[in-house]
């Protein structure tokens, strides 16, 4: 596996585009002070205003601006996909690395725990978990982490069978080298690719269940979620508010939820075709 | 079937059963109103909750809860809905005639299309007609699927109005027969276009990357050598080898397409389990809550079980290579 990941991602038209929406993104939700001029939570009088110098996206029903909204939403999709995917990917490389390296009794406990979650349609049980415990953010990273680290163990325990079979690995045995030695500087960095794999497919599905569960309804009313927007939105999709409302909240999801398929796409294009992680298990489970 | 098999299936069961058992009992406050919802506090007597405390066994420790609660689910008791004031059992039977219909045929018509549109994809790699049918479906891989409902709703909210874009069938038309059947295909459309859209992109490029694989094996440069028609080499060979994916991913499918009929029920005021869900968190209404997430969760696991079991026998090599990686 001698491929510099980077170039390839780079060559790659969906990588680039991926990239180039992604940074757009993560650039938006950082300089939300200049773009956004209003506080997004704060109410005001004139409620469900056309876009104006003033309003650049009019108002919604309680009078919140909703261009800052926009704005400073990016910023909870984006820590929410960095959450998911950073906690989902550790726990799926603890129990799949540890399954794999530590075998016998253990590895069976672990990889039946894996086989019966997968059976479980993981977003339902989120949603039903979610409704009576209304979770805040952090709260909605764990739950959605702890339920949804299993395909990413199948995949990491996989892999690390494999990097055992490998003849560097059996020459650096033959050497002498420890346990530790060798799971540190050979297993582990070898890991990396697929851990990213994974990583990109958990954010994935991390934006879109805050995001489902938002739309849902099922949501702290104080955060700014574009999921929440939507579910507000589509009481008066009748009206002409969808325009600057509905349209542009949906867009901006879409396209954060299309940058990390695009990179993850262009990524596994150049990886180990019989691994891909995102084209076996959809995000939206 | 192995034993194994059958015991991930019935751990599963059992994280399903005791996680609806625990959560409305681990909450905070009065578990009272968590398993009755919140509508039964408006005709809460001290007989009434006497009563109720005694039937879910709340005064009893959590082991003879539990054994009551399983009693109950055994006879088909899910409990009671004050919101709708009828068995929450009767309540989900109503509404998952509706659910099953745009389930059963979003998962059929999302199949087929992938299945058709990954063999021609594949076949033609790296044509033009291949890339731009790769760049639609990845763009439409990035909307979520309540997105494409909205969408689809506000196209023909706004722009095309022939297409109901509420409910089921007509209310009080007194249709019957094949008017009927006409009015209740016509408020199909939409939440099926939807659900079906949101369902296709992981199927094709699936289809699409096990048909590029089947074409470069040896067998299918024998039957193009022996002078077959094209057709019978892209379907009949490759095709019909290349299927094996799609079929073993269908458990996996309903899990996907159950969640995404819950938001495409709720934009369409579609009258099934999913718009149940939805009004049952709206309302607080616990039992049918409650109630609803078993039944769908249940159906789920049954039919990877299902898809489980039957694979093996279309394939028999997947029960030998299981047999290996095992080891």
């Amino acid at each position: 596996m001698h491929i510099n990941y980077w170039k390839e991602l780079k060559k790659n038209t969906f990588g680039k585009i991926g990239l180039a929406m992604l940074i757009l993104v993560v650039i938006i939700a950082g300089s939300f002070p200049l773009l956004a001029r209003y506080d997004p939570g704060e109410p005001s009088h004139s409620a469900l205003k056309p876009p104006s110098s003033e309003h650049w996206l009019g108002t919604n029903d309680v009078g919140q601006d909703i261009w800052s909204r926009l704005v400073y939403g990016a910023r909870n999709s984006l820590l929410v996909a960095l959450g998911v995917g950073l906690f989902t990917t550790l726990l799926g490389t603890v129990a799949g690395a540890s399954a794999a390296l530590v075998g016998g009794l253990y590895e069976r406990i672990m990889m039946r725990m894996v086989d019966a979650l997968i059976a479980i349609p993981a977003f339902i049980v989120i949603i039903l978990v979610a409704a009576y415990v209304l979770p805040n953010v952090w709260a909605l990273i764990f739950l959605i982490s702890i339920l949804t680290w299993q395909g990413g163990a199948r995949i990491v325990r996989a892999q690390t069978l494999s990097l055992k079979e490998r003849m560097h690995v059996y020459a650096a045995r033959a050497f002498g080298a420890k346990k530790l030695y060798i799971t540190t500087r050979h297993i582990i960095p070898e890991l990396g690719p697929i851990l990213f794999a994974v990583f990109i497919h958990s954010a994935t599905r991390g934006v879109f269940m805050e995001a489902g569960l938002a739309f849902l309804g099922i949501a702290d009313i104080s955060t700014v979620s574009w999921g929440l927007m939507m579910h507000y939105a589509l009481k008066y999709y009748y009206l002409e508010v969808w325009k600057w409302w509905l349209l542009p909240t949906g867009l901006a999801l879409s396209v954060t939820i299309m940058a990390f398929v695009f990179i993850g796409h262009a990524f596994e294009t150049a990886m180990d075709p019989r691994l891909r992680v995102m084209e076996r298990k959809d995000w939206q489970c | 079937m192995k034993t194994a098999k059958i015991g991930n299936y019935a751990i599963a069961f059992l994280i399903i059963l005791s996680l609806n058992f625990l959560l409305p009992r681990m909450m905070p406050g009065d578990p009272l109103t968590a398993i009755c919802g919140e509508e039964a506090l408006v005709e809460m007597t001290p007989e009434l909750r006497t009563e109720l405390m005694h039937r879910f066994a709340l005064d009893e420790p959590l082991w003879k809860q539990f054994f009551v609660y399983l009693a109950g689910i055994v006879h088909g008791d899910f409990g009671y809905s004050y919101y709708y004031n009828a068995p929450v059992l009767e309540v989900i039977l109503e509404a998952l005639p509706w659910t099953l219909l745009l389930l059963g045929s979003s998962l059929i018509l999302s199949t087929l299309l992938s299945i058709i549109m990954g063999i021609e994809s594949g076949w033609r790699r790296g044509r033009n007609s291949d890339k731009s049918l790769l760049t639609a479906t990845m763009v439409m891989n990035g909307f979520p699927n309540f997105f494409i409902g909205i969408i689809l709703l506000l196209l023909f909210g706004v722009y095309l109005g022939f297409l109901p874009l509420q409910g089921a069938k007509t209310p009080y038309s007194g249709l019957s027969g094949l008017n009927l059947l006409l009015d209740i295909a016509r408020h199909l459309v939409l939440p099926l276009t939807a659900l079906t859209l949101s369902q296709i992109p992981s199927s094709y490029l699936l289809m699409r990357n096990t048909m590029i694989t089947t074409l470069k094996e040896p067998f299918v440069l024998t039957a193009k050598a022996k002078g077959l028609s094209e057709a019978s080499v892209r379907y009949k060979h490759a095709g019909r080898n290349a299927i094996l994916p799609i079929v073993t991913t269908t458990g996996v499918r309903v899990g996907i397409i159950v969640t995404g009929a819950l938001f495409i029920e709720m934009i369409f005021s579609y009258p099934g389990v999913g718009l149940l869900i939805y009004n049952s968190l709206f309302m607080r209404d616990y039992p049918i809550l409650q109630g609803a997430f078993f039944i769908v969760t249940v159906f789920v696991i049954v039919a990877n079980f299902i898809v489980d079991s039957l694979y093996t026998k279309i394939d028999p090599r997947i029960e030998i290579e299981e047999v290996e990686h095992a080891h």
